[in-house]
């Protein structure tokens, strides 16, 4: 179940912290997008529409545009507006690059397609990205230091996620440069600073665009998943810098001696699994780190019915993905593990409980437990087990 | 749920009273709002910076309907968030394929991929009737959505439906001005606004049902149709059973609950013999017009004991009904205020506060709480600015201001209203009352210097718009369980510690969010005219 490419190209742009996101867009893509970036972060709104009507279907939504411009432009202590230029305009061809001319503001503007039907939401990230970086600029180099591509701030986890990986990286003696997108616009413009591209999954083609114009070099890893995945992380980085760091001196397993029981327990429990690109990260770890059996594997940009008729035929007794899978689990009476965009029922704002790195194998582990733990089974269950 | 009213309690001949009734409903109520409630708040959050689509009133009205299906003629991010409707964010329309239109399409048109989604959705998941939702994308490249329509018609064994929920048709900017200023006159008229919705994505829906679904039918002179969005929404479903219940003892039988039935249902509603309406007046207008069914418009002039009874009264007089509604009427109001009598006593020696936005229901709250609980309400502290941020002139304010006054001497009901206070003047207020009964309107702070107890009755207040002189008393009972919890003193929520935006609370005092809401406010004054 994909977003498509309008909600790729505003989750990317809004990771601009201090940039305003201005839909040119009817009103109804302005509120999906915003209310679920507004789950976990009720406090930063700086999104705002152009409000397409009939009446911009008819005369064109430059007027509307130029208008949300200045308003945009003297509502906001903003560093950057992004224009993200939605289906509605491109069908009509509204010249958003004219008007952004004829704006003639001092603060920067940027044009961004969004048009919803030009693609899946990972192309519309990788696109806006692509974007985005002509804002960047040559800068001395920072030592010893990396970017992080590939980050939503409306990923469930986002800054718990990142607080761990830039832990474990300053552990290395690797300091972050820029997070995109989850930085701020002076951040953004100085990201060809850092010695190497860490991508995240995604953010691909902004990698080989900073290859080619600045020599930045890139490595391509998993989302940081469990320790193997974390190790792959530190490892990549300290190795392509030169430094040599091993993060196995690192690890505390303390925490899973403690459970250790309940860890041999789990063992071979076949679950599902589905999500964006992180979901192979998140297989793998269930697999290989806490030896779950897979049972089903998909990503959001696959067939989704499917997934749910495979999902049905299995033997699952946990699914891992978004909120969008809660009716499945709840028909088959089994936890929804949520980990996945987007996340709508259920929060996450302690940004010391992550799901990546070493602190995340051990957080996500002690929810997986809970939640079966304490998962109450319905008396359709308890009835087959006595029948036993 | 007993425990909650048994937690704590300070007054054991009150503790009596509440813990003696039937707690089912109102432990329903208090489950929703706990579970349903919370996520329910996000709306209400983004309703600040932005207003939801048109399609997604048609997504949810399609969802109340047993069985059926949606289909999304449109790119896939259109399906994608359109599953949280704004209406229900607790239930997500979780089936809800999408045409999943791509940049070819929108130069070659994507009819072929609609007649293929109607094929499969059929196959996959046996619907009671698919209802092909355009967004504004097919509305734009002009798919002949109807011709495809009547050409599958035949080829799949549900009925099909189309309808115009291209989501740029929204309602303007007017609507809300309009809405208030009519709901304020008819404040002094007693006579319902004859109010127009413009854009609206449920009524659109139904407007589809009545031309694409409906027959024509004989007539049975005792059955109603009641117009009805409840099957996920909390609080409604009582309300429904209650006026079934009351309808029944006075003759009177429900046909229909639209949408919230069976397609079959809807498909024989002209059987009944009047429609009651309270939102969707041009459906009301569609049915006379096609199968002659009569209507009746629900106004808030219903709310209360006395509007409850002219409800009846006046729907019975239409039926023929009338010596039948008269006994059940005075039966069940008899009942209620019995039950509310049981906690006067304990409601005298209180003096309170209600805040609220100055929307069309407003003097009615007052009203029951004032003249059928006996509450003794002092003050209304009345907050605009939301409507202000909905492009509500000042001239309407000031009208829906100078006759709320008017309607509350009318009734000599002493009642201060403070519009726009600051939580200066709250705090004050606070100084004066026992306790303050708040509809969303003033940050929680469930702990203040002066004890003054802080009630959240914005879920529970679904009781006074009932159509049920229990209900009412049921709202008596909670009031009085509320109040006779012994509070914790030691208590300080963490959300009172935070700082409000002063004029837009409860919004978070951050400058990110203050632009976005002046942002969206401009916005929307100057991009949603219906035109010149």
């Amino acid at each position: 179940m994909d977003g498509g490419k309008f909600f790729g190209t505003f989750r990317a742009c809004s990771g601009i912290t201090d940039a305003v996101v201005l839909n040119h867009v009817p009103i109804g893509c302005n509120w999906g997008a915003g209310m679920f970036k507004s789950i976990s972060d009720q406090s930063d709104v700086r999104h705002a529409c152009t409000v397409i009507n009939e009446r911009e279907i008819v005369f064109g939504g430059e007027k509307s545009l130029q208008e949300a411009l200045h308003r945009a432009d003297s509502h906001y202590q903003a560093s950057l507006i992004i224009v993200a230029v939605g289906d509605v305009p491109s069908v009509i061809g509204d010249d958003v690059e004219a008007v952004i001319t004829s704006a003639n503001l001092k603060k920067p503007i940027i044009r961004v397609d969004a048009s919803g039907f030009k693609g899946t939401m990972m192309k519309g990230y990788e696109d806006a990205l692509v974007s985005l970086a002509p804002l960047m600029k040559d800068c001395q180099m920072v030592k010893r230091s990396v970017n992080l591509i590939g980050v939503c701030l409306d990923d469930f986890k986002a800054d718990a996620d990142v607080k761990e990986m830039k832990r474990m990286l300053k552990g290395a003696g690797i300091e972050i440069n820029s997070i995109i997108s989850n930085c701020s616009y002076d951040q953004f413009i100085n990201a060809p600073a850092a010695e190497l591209n860490i991508i995240l999954g995604r953010g691909v083609s902004l990698g080989r665009l900073m290859l080619e114009k600045y020599g930045l070099p890139y490595e391509v890893i998993d989302y940081p998943y469990g320790i193997e995945a974390s190790k792959k992380l530190i490892c990549t980085a300290s190795d392509k810098l030169g430094m040599g760091f091993d993060l196995e001196m690192d690890i505390n397993f303390n925490p899973f001696k403690r459970i250790y029981i309940w860890l041999n327990e789990l063992l071979d429990t076949p679950v599902s699994v589905i999500g964006d690109f992180s979901a192979h990260s998140m297989a793998n770890f269930l697999d290989c780190e806490l030896g779950l059996e897979i049972e089903v594997l998909s990503t959001i940009e696959s067939d989704y019915f499917s997934f749910m008729q495979d999902v049905r035929r299995s033997n699952s007794m946990m699914i891992f993905g978004s909120s969008f899978e809660k009716k499945l689990a709840s028909e088959l009476e089994i936890p929804l593990i949520r980990y996945s965009y987007p996340v709508f029922d259920q929060v996450s704002i302690y940004n010391d409980s992550p799901y990546v790195g070493i602190r995340g194998a051990i957080n996500l582990t002690e929810t997986i437990l809970n939640s079966i733990m304490s998962f109450e089974c319905n008396s359709k269950h308890n009835e087959g087990v006595m029948c036993l | 749920m007993a425990m909650i009213f048994r937690y704590l309690n300070q007054n054991d001949d009150i503790e009596h009273h509440i813990s003696s009734e039937n707690e089912a409903e109102i432990r329903n109520i208090i489950y929703d709002r706990t579970f349903s409630g919370i996520l329910q708040a996000t709306s209400i959050h983004c309703h600040r910076f932005g207003l939801n689509c048109k399609l997604s009133g048609s997504v949810y009205a399609v969802s109340e309907i047993r069985g059926a299906i949606p289909i999304m003629h449109g790119p896939a991010g259109c399906a994608f968030h359109h599953r949280l409707t704004p209406m229900k964010i607790y239930s997500p329309s979780y089936n809800l394929p999408c045409t999943n239109l791509k940049e070819n399409d929108v130069i070659y048109g994507g009819e072929e991929k609609l007649r293929n989604a109607i094929a499969e959705v059929h196959q996959c998941y046996q619907p009671s009737m698919i209802v092909v939702l355009p967004t504004c994308i097919s509305g734009l490249i002009g798919d002949d959505i109807a011709g495809i329509c009547e050409e599958k018609k035949s080829k799949i064994h549900c009925p099909l439906v189309y309808v115009s929920s291209e989501g740029f048709a929204h309602r303007s900017k007017e609507s809300l001005d309009v809405l208030l200023a009519d709901s304020a006159k008819a404040w002094k008229t007693s006579k319902p606004p004859d109010g127009k919705l413009r854009g609206c994505g449920q009524e659109d829906v139904i407007l589809s049902l009545v031309d694409q679904l409906m027959e024509a039918q004989d007539v049975t002179e005792d059955l109603v149709n009641l117009e009805y969005f409840g099957r996920f929404r909390y609080g409604s479903k009582m309300d429904l059973q209650e006026t079934q219940r009351l309808f029944g003892l006075m003759g009177i039988r429900v046909n229909a609950a639209i949408p919230s039935c069976t397609v079959e249902q809807i498909k024989l509603a002209p059987s009944a013999v009047l429609n009651i309406i309270f939102r969707n007046r041009r459906v009301a207008k569609r049915m006379n017009e096609r199968f002659g069914t009569d209507y009746f418009y629900k106004w808030v002039t219903h709310f209360g004991f006395d509007g409850i009874e002219r409800f009846y009264r006046e729907v019975a007089s239409k039926l023929g009904h009338e010596g039948d509604a008269s006994c059940v009427i005075e039966q069940e109001k008899a009942l209620a205020l019995k039950n509310i009598n049981k906690f006067y006593k304990y409601f005298k020696s209180h003096r309170c506060a209600l805040s609220a936005q100055a929307f069309f229901f407003t003097p009615y709250i007052v009203e029951i709480i004032s003249k059928d609980i006996r509450l003794p309400l002092s003050y209304l502290c009345i907050n605009t600015q939301f409507l202000r941020n909905g492009y509500a002139s000042e001239e309407t304010i000031q009208l829906i201001l100078k006759n709320m006054r008017e309607f509350f001497e009318n009734r000599e009901l002493e009642i201060e209203i403070i519009a726009d206070p600051t939580m200066n003047d709250i705090c004050k207020i606070f100084k004066k009352v026992d306790f303050f009964l708040n509809d969303h309107i003033i940050p929680p702070m469930n702990q203040n210097e002066n004890g003054c107890k802080i009630i959240d009755i914005s879920s529970i207040s679904h009781l006074l718009f009932g159509t049920s002189f229990r209900e009412i008393a049921d709202f008596a009972r909670y009031l009085a369980g509320y109040l006779n919890k012994r509070t914790n003193a030691n208590r300080r929520p963490i959300v009172s510690r935070l700082k409000y935006d002063p004029i837009n609370y409860p919004m978070i005092d951050d400058p990110r969010c203050a632009g976005s809401r002046a942002m969206w406010s401009d916005m929307w004054a100057l991009g949603s005219s219906i035109g010149d």
